[in-house]
């Protein structure tokens, strides 16, 4: 068991890698799917738009191939960058389930961040496709996403607080007050926070628009509750210890 | 309140912090950079990052 910030790190850090490169698995194998029927969208436009043959296209600084694997390597260097951070709270946390297994802390705390980092903006402002974002508002766009998810990280840590001042009260109760309570206040910012304020063009297919943003919540998902059940498996002593046992048997039955 | 034996309380260091800052800023260059900090080689990297950033939901043009 990991019983040093360095220990953790460590640990976070594999364990990030391995999410991000699980997740950059499901960007190949799956988003990448609706992504070329969304370049393909873009390159019709371009070529209805150049259509008296001015050939002066801008060029692209990288290849689609390269652009495929720039997606995955992606999800990589987000994993380890979220690893360390994850490690870093999880060796915080005063609160978090205190009195479950580390294995337990660790996937709960995962699932929590994927709730407020992915979930939680993938609702309010959805994962857009290439050839639908207007870039005249990407500033807005990205400052309402990243306040959205600060605004989720308070509701996470606060429904976390009430939990262990509602100490008293038997689980059950305690458990359905803490619920009441986040979903409530996850409603309230889901309805405060602005609208998108890109209306999706006509020349892209629902299908494809779906398809790409159920595609990137499973990457997100990957990624997150990847890395909590991955971080899980790496610092529960019971693991060792199970392994341990397995070992002894198979050596007795040997 | 709760059994200490399960969750041994642990000693972060101050460091930790320059731990987490360093992966807010990793995270920050590969899904938003787009020219505050990097200029010129925001482009470069916007565009090797492209479908990552997409891929994982970030509001991009």
């Amino acid at each position: 068991m990991a019983t040093t910030y360095t220990g953790l790190l460590t640990r976070g850090l594999a364990a990030g890698g391995i999410a991000g490169l699980a997740a950059g698995l499901v960007s190949l194998f799956v988003v990448e799917v609706p992504i070329r029927a969304a370049l393909a969208v873009e390159e019709a436009r371009a070529a209805a738009e150049h259509v008296e043959g001015d050939a002066h296209e801008h060029a692209e600084l990288f290849s689609r191939g390269t652009q495929v694997l720039g997606g995955v390597l992606a999800a990589v260097v987000v994993g380890l960058a979220v690893g360390a951070l994850f490690a870093t709270i999880f060796a915080y946390t005063r609160r978090w389930f205190t009195d479950r297994q580390p294995f337990f802390r660790s996937a709960t705390l995962g699932l929590a961040a994927f709730g407020v980092a992915a979930l939680l903006p993938a609702i309010k402002y959805p994962a857009n496709p290439p050839a639908v974002g207007d870039p005249t508002t990407v500033n807005y766009r990205t400052g309402l996403y990243l306040g959205l998810i600060v605004a989720g990280i308070v509701v996470a840590f606060g429904a976390s607080y009430l939990a262990s001042r509602l100490g008293h009260l038997a689980a059950p109760v305690r458990v359905t007050a803490v619920l009441l309570a986040t979903v409530a206040a996850v409603t309230i910012l889901l309805l405060v926070f602005p609208a998108p304020p890109d209306a999706v063009p006509a020349d892209m297919p629902s299908s494809v628009l779906w398809d790409f943003r159920l595609a990137s919540l499973a990457e997100t998902a990957t990624l997150w509750i990847g890395l909590g059940l991955v971080f899980g498996l790496l610092i529960d002593p019971a693991v060792r210890k199970t392994k341990t046992k397995a070992n002894a048997k198979s050596a007795v039955a040997a | 309140m709760t059994s200490p034996a399960l969750t041994p309380s642990i000693a972060v260091p101050k460091w930790a912090f320059a731990v987490a800052l360093l992966a807010l800023i990793v995270a920050w260059v590969v899904l938003q950079e787009n020219g505050v900090a990097l200029g010129a080689t925001a482009e470069t990297v916007h565009e090797f990052f492209h479908d990552g950033r997409h891929a994982l939901g970030v509001p991009c043009h």
